[in-house]
Formats: structure tokens, sequence, C-alpha cells
């Protein structure tokens, strides 16, 4: 069964970078959203399996989503996909529960690894 | 952007280029002054070269300011020239932080291994990311005593026909900290972008 993705980015070329970088045996959904308000309202109303979520985002960032994920029990698996690669940045993400951080431009071989560490493909 | 021509995909395809090359420039220059860099989204613009000084007029009237330029030299015709401007009040901050006295001779060479730091980081993202790669000149440091700030510019500029304005905003953990950042171009390269901008496009 296809699995729900959500993909959050306000840019449409990183949208369309995460969708590239995806291997084609990845049997998916996709929704995207253009920033953290549109993805919450989203998460909120659907089941979403996996969200690819940046970080520097206009109305809500990507650690306000995280924040809100937690806060409500929000069951999905995040992955972040980020601009700001500063240490600090990942240590903060993880620990409000991301499965992983990958800096942009998307690394594909680097995505493709944690799809396979997680079952997702 | 839309006087140059810019479809609204070309800006988009551009602003995500530069704010992963931003991001890069924020991790060295954190890792510089040992602190954390709050990131925005740079806003960006394309000007022409001679409107330059008065779009920073006023900003820059009341204070002492500085003014670091490097030019850079890539293929496909992309050149240009790099400008980083601070408030020399924003730059004691830095100073104090690095530990450098105010005043100090050093503070000039602060504010050009700062400069060097954001200009070639940010600009090396950029090149790799539309697979170029680019060379430098030596930074060369201008400093204003108040309200001339706009003569140096327009010294600066004049040999430029546009100009890709990059605001940046770089907030530290406990300082504020402000520098704005100028790409000078020639106008031939605002043609050579857009089409480097189609072909990545093209791949999507």
């Amino acid at each position: 069964m296809a699995l729900p993705v959500l993909i959050c980015d306000d840019s449409l070329l990183a949208r369309k970078q995460v969708r590239k970088s995806l291997p084609e045996s990845f049997d998916a959904e996709f929704q995207t959203a253009g920033n953290g308000l549109e993805a919450l309202a989203i998460l909120r109303a659907q089941e979403i399996g996996l969200v690819f979520l940046d970080l520097t985002m206009p109305e809500l960032d990507g650690i306000g989503v995280l924040e809100a994920i937690k806060a409500e029990s929000i069951d999905c698996f995040v992955i972040v996909i980020s601009a700001d690669i500063q240490p600090e940045m990942k240590k903060r993400v993880m620990e409000l529960g991301a499965l992983a951080f990958i800096h942009k431009p998307v690394n594909e071989d680097k995505l493709h690894s944690i799809l396979k560490q997680y079952g997702l493909i | 952007m839309s006087t140059f021509g810019f479809s609204e995909e070309q800006r988009d395809c551009l602003q995500e280029i530069i704010n992963v090359a931003m991001g890069l420039a924020s991790d060295k220059l954190a890792r510089f002054l040992n602190t954390f860099v709050h990131l925005q989204v740079p806003s960006i613009a394309l000007v022409g070269a001679s409107h330059i000084p008065a779009e920073f007029e006023n900003r820059y009237q009341d204070t002492e300011a500085a003014l670091v330029s490097q030019g850079f030299f890539g293929n496909e015709g992309v050149r240009g020239e790099a400008i980083v401007l601070y408030q020399m009040e924003n730059a004691h901050k830095i100073s104090a932080l690095l530990g450098y006295e105010v005043g100090d001779v050093s503070e000039i060479e602060m504010l050009t291994d700062i400069s060097s730091i954001l200009t070639t980081t940010f600009l090396n993202g950029l090149a790799d990311q539309i697979e170029n790669s680019l060379s430098y000149s030596a930074p060369r440091v201008l400093s204003s005593v108040k309200g001339d700030l706009s003569s140096l510019l327009r010294s600066t500029s004049f040999h430029w026909e546009h100009a890709l304005k990059v605001d940046i905003s770089y907030q530290l953990v406990d300082h504020s900290f402000n520098c704005d950042m100028i790409l000078l171009i020639p106008g031939e390269a605002v043609t050579n972008i857009q089409r480097i901008l189609d072909r990545i496009l093209e791949d999507y």
C-alpha cells in the first residue's frame, strides 16, 4: 500500500528536488505544503506516514512543526532536509524527535540509506 | 526582480540556491565566532547598480560604516564583485566577542576575515550548485566616517550595471549583528544567470 508522504518546503525547487531524489521503488502518495502552518493543517486532518521537512520557512518554521508534532503526539516519521546545517540545529532537531537530519541540496545516497534503515524502501 | 524579466520559477530557483549557500556561510561564521546563528530567509532583489548608493544611504547615514569588497571570476562569464557592508557599531560587538579592543587596528583584519568567510563560503556554495568554480581577488577594506558611505559605494559600483542585493541579517545568540551583502554583476551576467537557472529547472 502506498505510504502517505508530505513534502514541506517553501521552495518549489526544493520540493521537486526531494521528489526526484527518491527511488523509483518508493511507493508513496505525495502531498505538499509551502510552510509549517499548511503542514500542520494536513498532519492534523490526515494520517501521514512520513514528512520531509524544511526548517527555514515563513509563517511557521520547521522547529515549530516538530514542536507541535511532539506536543500533539502526531504519529509520523520526520526527515528534516535543511540549508541550516549548524551542529546545534541538528541537535535540536534530533531532540525533537526527527528521524534524520539531511543537508541541502539533498544527497540521494544519504536519503536512500536512511529510508532503507527504517524499512521505508 | 520582475523588472529584469525573471519568471516566478527562476526567482524561486535562485532564492533556494541562495538559501543553501547562506546556510553554508552561516555555519562557517558560527564556527568562527563559536556561537549559534539564527538563520533567516535572506531577501533578494536585482537592481540597477546606480541605485545602490541610494538604497543604502538611509541605513548607513548616521553611523560609521565599513565596506569590504572582493572580486570573483568563474566559467561561463560568471564574474562580479561581492561587497559586505557593516555598521561599525555592529562590528565592535563582534570584536568584543572575539576579544579585540574597540578601535584596535586588528579590528579591520577581523572584518576582512569575517567578510572573506561570508563571501567565499557563500559564493563557493552558489558555484557548486550551478557547477561552476570561482577564484577571488584579495579583499579590499574601505571604512567611512558618518555620511560618506554612499560616495564609497558610488565609486565601487559605478563600473557595474546590475547588482544582486542579498539582505543578510544575522542574529547571534546573545548579540544582534547585521550586515548587508551585495553582489555587483555585469549586464550580460543577468542573461547568463537566467540561462543557468533554466538549465537547473529543466532537470526537475
